[in-house]
């Protein structure tokens, strides 16, 4: 499903350059559940950042569901996020001014959907998370727990192959974090691939495979309950 | 995809802000449309045709020191003296100069000793040169002969028989037509007075009285009144103006002599609108100006505040034509509501400057040619900002800002 080799990204300014991620490889298939954990400033949400092609790497190769996609154009990555990918964010991200509906419309207009064809998918998702009856509220109308819970239904809306989470617990209390995290269980067990940044060693042992990533390159490799291939810089 | 329903809702959470640069816009609509029809009527009375060869003609007066001093001479002389000069065309003696600011009006009838229901107009008393020095078209009968010319003093019972009169005032005292041959009287007085001529146009003194274009030329020098009218040949006027000076003072120099070009004393004439013009063509542009301002200041305070939501929606997977398009969509929602509430206020605001400073009614053209400029403006300010949008990056939502 995701596939880096030797990536490496480094950001310059006018005085030092500094290495993010440094010959980085690693492989996911598809249908796993990989956590990724380390120390703050280590790298995780540069990769995080490149494996969702929010940026493009310095050098090294990328490719995802077997295409390259090291080079492609801006509008190319666009199209690529939106239709393979989905977020989940740490601070959950959804847009304020908009209720939960027009929320998790935002990718799927992004798509190209008919109106119709939204609305059916955004339904389905919101029953999936349990908040169709709060469609029309406002995020700042819902709990932490509640607007990580639409921020999945986001992500999901569009059916994406890869899910990359970002801290998905990290502004949650526990009982909201284990709902979260089992609600994430249940959508990688449909066949999503996932990969979870986390500082949480509990949450990040609940993966099929654990990497952590020390000083820009991956320093070590659990596995969790799956059988799962890796490649260490 | 047209993003219009998120973007009204997105819209109503910020509708202070947002209500308030449409009122800029809509009270920006409402003052430059009407000051642009003010403009253009200005511009229209200015630019009208004299009928008269103003860039060419100077204009000469002079204040006589000893008592006794025998003018009708020193008119012949003074005269003779210009039209021997070089660079002159033509010149003739008028109790007053178009487009001066200083003339004669009086009410003019097509029957005897009526006292009502007459026509105001310019008059003047000219000698047998007046149409060339003018610089005039006669259209109709002919000039006046040196032996219709007469001398006028202040104690002269004589009166003219003959007159040459614009079109307008034929047109208007005589609206049957063919008023060459045809008399018309004084208020209050049985003397006919025979039209023998008709010139194309001529202003008058007061170019925006009511009475402007409507004139009578009598035959007649005036003692009291007098100004020597110089036309000079074409690109000669200024050398003609300082040769004139000299020789008239040269001449006689028992007198103090004013010149004028026409260009100057017309300018004069127009100074207020003029200065109408410019201070409302300022209005304009500052106007303009302010409300793109607020424009560019909205959209780049509303993208600061929006960064990370611009970084999930490209995350997300917005091109960065969307992001622009959103802003710019967003913008246009903005301005035309502005503007419908402008083109609203226009009307209102051109209804009450019609009744209460009779200006000219707004046509629909204006506006909507204000509308969409004010549009164009509204777009360009909000392009920058939108196009900068578009290059914040996904990454921004993933970090902690």
């Amino acid at each position: 499903m995701l596939k880096m080799h030797n990536i490496r990204k480094s950001y310059r300014t006018d005085t030092i350059e500094t290495h993010a991620l440094r010959d980085f490889s690693l492989e996911v298939d598809e249908g796993e559940f990989v956590s990724v954990t380390g120390p703050s400033g280590s790298g995780k949400t540069t990769f995080l950042n490149i494996a969702g092609l929010l940026e493009t790497p310095t050098g090294g190769e990328y490719r995802l569901d077997g295409e390259d996609v090291s080079n492609l154009n801006d509008r190319q990555r666009s199209r690529l996020r939106n239709e393979k990918i989905g977020f989940i964010f740490q601070g959950f991200n959804l847009i304020p001014d908009l209720n939960l509906f027009d929320n998790i419309d935002v990718p799927l207009r992004y798509r190209g959907f008919n109106a119709k064809e939204r609305k059916k998918r955004i339904e389905k998702v919101l029953d999936q998370v349990g908040l169709s009856a709060r469609a029309k509220h406002l995020p700042a109308q819902l709990s932490g727990g509640q607007q990580q819970r639409v921020a999945i239904a986001r992500a999901l809306a569009g059916e994406p192959r890869f899910l990359l989470a970002d801290e998905p617990t990290g502004n949650l209390d526990s009982l909201m974090a284990r709902q979260v995290m089992e609600l994430l269980e249940f959508i990688n067990e449909w066949g999503t691939t996932i990969v979870m940044v986390t500082h949480d060693p509990d949450l990040a042992r609940r993966a099929h495979r654990n990497i952590q990533i020390v000083d820009g390159q991956v320093s070590d490799l659990h596995r969790a309950t799956a059988p799962a291939t890796a490649e260490i810089a | 995809m047209l993003e219009l329903r998120p973007i009204l809702s997105a819209l109503w959470r910020h509708k202070v802000s947002a209500l308030l640069i449409a009122l800029q816009l809509g009270l920006t609509l409402a003052i430059v449309s009407n000051a642009l029809v003010v403009i253009d009527e200005r511009s229209e009375r200015i630019s009208r045709p004299t009928g008269l060869a103003v860039e060419d003609i100077n204009s000469f007066s002079f204040l006589a020191i000893p008592e006794d001093y025998d003018k009708f001479e020193a008119f012949r002389l003074d005269l003779d003296m210009i039209r021997s000069l070089p660079g002159v065309a033509s010149a003739t003696i008028s109790n007053h100069v178009p487009l001066s600011g200083s003339g004669s009006a009086s009410g003019f009838y097509t029957e005897p000793n009526k006292e009502t229901g007459g026509i105001s107009a310019n008059y003047y008393t000219v000698d047998e040169h007046f149409i060339d020095a003018l610089g005039m078209k006669l259209t109709a009968g002919r000039g006046f002969s040196p032996e219709e010319v007469m001398q006028v003093g202040a104690t002269s019972s004589e009166r003219p028989t003959v007159a040459v009169v614009t079109q307008k005032f034929a047109d208007e005292v005589f609206p049957e037509g063919n008023a060459l041959g045809k008399a018309f009287f004084l208020g209050g007085d049985d003397h006919p007075i025979e039209v023998v001529g008709i010139v194309e146009r001529n202003l008058g003194p007061w170019p925006n009285s009511s009475v402007a274009g409507r004139g009578v030329f009598y035959p007649a020098i005036m003692d009291q009144w007098f100004y020597y009218i110089v036309r000079a040949e074409p690109g000669q006027r200024d050398a003609v103006l300082k040769l004139v000076e000299e020789k008239l003072a040269e001449r006689d120099p028992n007198r103090v002599i004013n010149a004028d070009t026409m260009e100057e004393q017309k300018a004069q004439q127009y100074a207020s609108d003029n200065t109408m013009i410019k201070v409302l063509a300022s209005v304009v542009i500052l106007l303009t100006f302010i409300v793109a301002l607020g424009i560019v200041g909205l959209t780049v305070f509303w993208i600061t505040q929006r960064q990370k939501q611009i970084g999930v929606r490209r995350a997300l997977g917005a091109t960065r034509s969307a992001i622009s398009r959103y802003f710019l969509l967003e913008n246009l929602i903005i301005a035309v509501t502005g503007i419908a509430l402008g083109a609203a206020a226009a009307q209102v605001f051109n209804g009450f400057l019609a009744s209460e400073f009779n200006q000219p009614a707004l046509p629909p053209i204006v506006t909507i040619s204000c509308a969409l400029f004010l549009l164009g403006v509204s777009l360009a300010a909000a392009l920058v900002p939108a196009l900068r949008a578009a290059n914040i990056s996904p990454a921004t939502a993933t970090r902690s800002v």
